[in-house]
């Protein structure tokens, strides 16, 4: 019985999936309109609806609705962040960072249009999503988007996400210990979800306690990840000596560590109506056990 | 140098512009170096502030901002000019990069560019961290009690379109791909000129314009004379150019006298110089000489170019 009712919940987040899924690539799509130059605004369309699996915009979606606003007043943050996670992925694969050919079964942008372009198309999407969310959000005060513009400046500058890619640019094919591994990651990967969760949250009309709840859910993320899940080339990480959780912990106690997170994660959400927190609840399974 | 037989004519108030930029300058080197301190993992500090803390730098973007806040309200918010300057460096850092393959050695104000010293993953890490900088300084370090947050909207807004793909990053793109020209080769210079040059000066006139509470129609005035400004600057380098070389046989293939010869492009010029002053006029009648001299001394100085910026 009780697996029956975790299939039925299964199936409704997947569903909840593939209608904000939908809902987040026609935004997409409509945020970067094929303009002159036509090729910079062809890359950066190639990388940006690439059929990424859209994780960011969704906790942004799933708590701006746990504290009660709707989906169109996040819709322009979920998407920004989604553009600044895009050019971060097209940098990283630079020749120049990690070289990689393939992502998501596709070529990598500078490998279609080439390294200057790949550059700029990144650079492009960096600055389309400030601009995105300071013109495009109605029906929130400008207070608020200003709060959310700090949240993602700070999530992806030298305090975020950058912080992460220099260490790990700086460890690649050296030994990484655990507290550097944690360093890394929750730089390079947890930052970004934080801002995805707190944006949505400041969009929907959170008071002060639900947006430090915000903070506090995303611990970590994806401990157990392994090249192959992200798209990327097979066994590269391990070739290079990139340091991973199961590497340093091996894949036991990697999965105990992440099933803690998840619990703490979930700690958090006990605090709101618990029909409203399911997507979330979902979310954290999902980004914490999924597998291709 | 006085070489130059554009018109310099001043307009009646005189104003000390080397005093004003120098004074400025001091004081947003300061703003900026409190704004990048050197931390954890320090590297990619170092890297940021090593393109951002140069001494040479000039900090026309910032200086023309703040000229034009001074034009309905003195107020030294230099926050701006910080970003205003790393936005600016993001721009070389992808010219530096993407134009010379990753590889030469090239100076940016006859120091080694970032890459150089740093490695071209740095450098390109160190622009995607000083472009969110530039906006978290914004919103950070702006009171709201003093400007208005939907006033903060509209200069990010207007700061991101300035760099973004319909505008620096197109030109940037344009100039590359059209490196040995051909066809539409005015047309790719000018488009090329417009927006490399043109839109930062643009962004420093307008969100000056917009930290004040200009009116929409003050606004899209300050985006013609920051426009005019900035492509004249260009202009008048191009003409100074190839009178150092001797002659029209300059080695930049957009230059604006390759393309259409020295006469046209002292006409180009003075053209310019008339927009932007017509611009100002405008102004003048509305708030006064005083408050609108350090905007004129600005389209003289991209002209005659009679002082060296920062020096004593």
């Amino acid at each position: 019985e009780n697996q029956q009712v975790f299939k039925e919940t299964l199936f409704q987040f997947e569903d909840y999936m593939v209608h904000k899924a939908k809902r987040v690539n026609e935004a997409l799509d409509e945020a970067v309109p094929l303009r002159h130059p036509l090729k910079i605004h062809e890359a950066m369309r190639y990388s940006l609806l690439a059929g990424g699996k859209r994780v960011r915009p969704m906790l942004c979606i799933a708590s701006c609705e746990l504290v009660g606003g709707d989906e169109s007043v996040a819709l322009p943050v979920a998407c920004a962040i989604e553009m600044i996670h895009t050019m971060s992925l097209i940098h990283d694969d630079l020749p120049c960072m990690d070289d990689d050919d393939y992502r998501r079964g596709k070529l990598t942008n500078h490998k279609a249009f080439g390294e200057e372009t790949a550059l700029l198309a990144g650079d492009a999407l960096l600055f389309l999503a400030f601009e995105h969310v300071a013109t495009r959000t109605a029906g929130v005060s400008p207070e608020r988007v200003v709060r959310a513009v700090a949240e993602m400046s700070a999530a992806v500058g030298s305090e975020g996400l950058v912080a992460g890619q220099v260490l790990d640019v700086a460890s690649e094919g050296q030994e990484v210990d655990l507290r550097e591994l944690e360093y890394i990651h929750v730089h390079k990967t947890s930052k970004l979800l934080e801002a995805a969760v707190v944006c949505g949250a400041i969009m929907g009309g959170g008071e002060t306690v639900d947006v430090e709840r915000m903070h506090r859910l995303i611990v970590s993320s994806d401990v157990t990840k392994s090249s192959e899940e992200l798209g990327k080339t097979a066994g590269k990480d391990l070739k290079t000596k990139k340091a991973t959780y199961p590497r340093l912990m091996g894949i036991e106690k990697a999965r105990e560590f992440a099933d803690i997170l998840v619990a703490e994660a979930k700690g958090e959400l006990s605090h709101f109506d618990s029909s409203k927190a399911a997507p979330l609840h979902g979310l954290a399974d999902y980004i914490a056990y999924r597998q291709n | 140098s006085s070489s130059s037989s554009l018109s310099t004519a001043s307009n009646s108030v005189q104003f000390d512009l080397k005093t004003y930029w120098t004074a400025l300058i001091a004081e947003i080197n300061k703003k900026l170096e409190e704004a990048i301190p050197v931390k954890y993992p320090e590297r990619i500090y170092e890297a940021m502030r090593y393109s951002v803390l140069d001494e040479a730098a000039k900090r026309a973007p910032p200086v023309m901002c703040i000229a034009s806040i001074h034009l309905s309200i003195i107020l030294s918010i230099l926050m701006e000019s910080c970003s205003i300057c790393c936005l600016r460096f993001t721009r070389l850092r992808s010219s530096m990069m993407t134009s010379h393959a990753w590889t030469t050695l090239r100076r940016a104000r006859g120091r080694p560019s970032n890459h150089t010293i740093y490695g071209v993953d740095m450098a390109i890490l160190a622009g995607d961290a000083l472009f969110p900088l530039g906006f978290q300084h914004i919103v950070t370090n702006t009171p709201p009690e003093v400007i208005p947050e939907n006033r903060i909207l509209r200069v990010i807004a207007e700061f991101a379109r300035a760099v973004g793909s319909t505008g620096m990053a197109a030109g940037q793109f344009v100039d590359l791909r059209n490196g040995n020209g051909n066809g539409d080769r005015e047309r790719v210079v000018e488009f090329v000129q417009e927006k490399k040059f043109g839109e930062m000066a643009e962004c420093s006139a307008v969100c000056g314009g917009l930290l004040a509470g200009a009116a929409d129609e003050e606004v899209a005035r300050l985006r013609r004379y920051g426009r005019a400004v900035g492509v004249l600057y260009q202009v008048v380098d191009d003409v100074m150019e190839s009178r150092r070389d001797g002659g029209e046989g300059v080695k930049n293939k957009k230059s604006f006298v390759r393309l259409y010869g020295l006469e046209r492009a002292m006409e180009r010029a003075e053209e310019l110089r008339e927009e932007a002053k017509r611009v100002l006029d405008g102004f003048v009648k509305v708030y006064g000489e005083t408050k609108v001299a350090p905007l004129y001394s600005f389209v003289d100085y991209a002209v005659d170019r009679s002082f060296v910026v920062g020096d004593g």
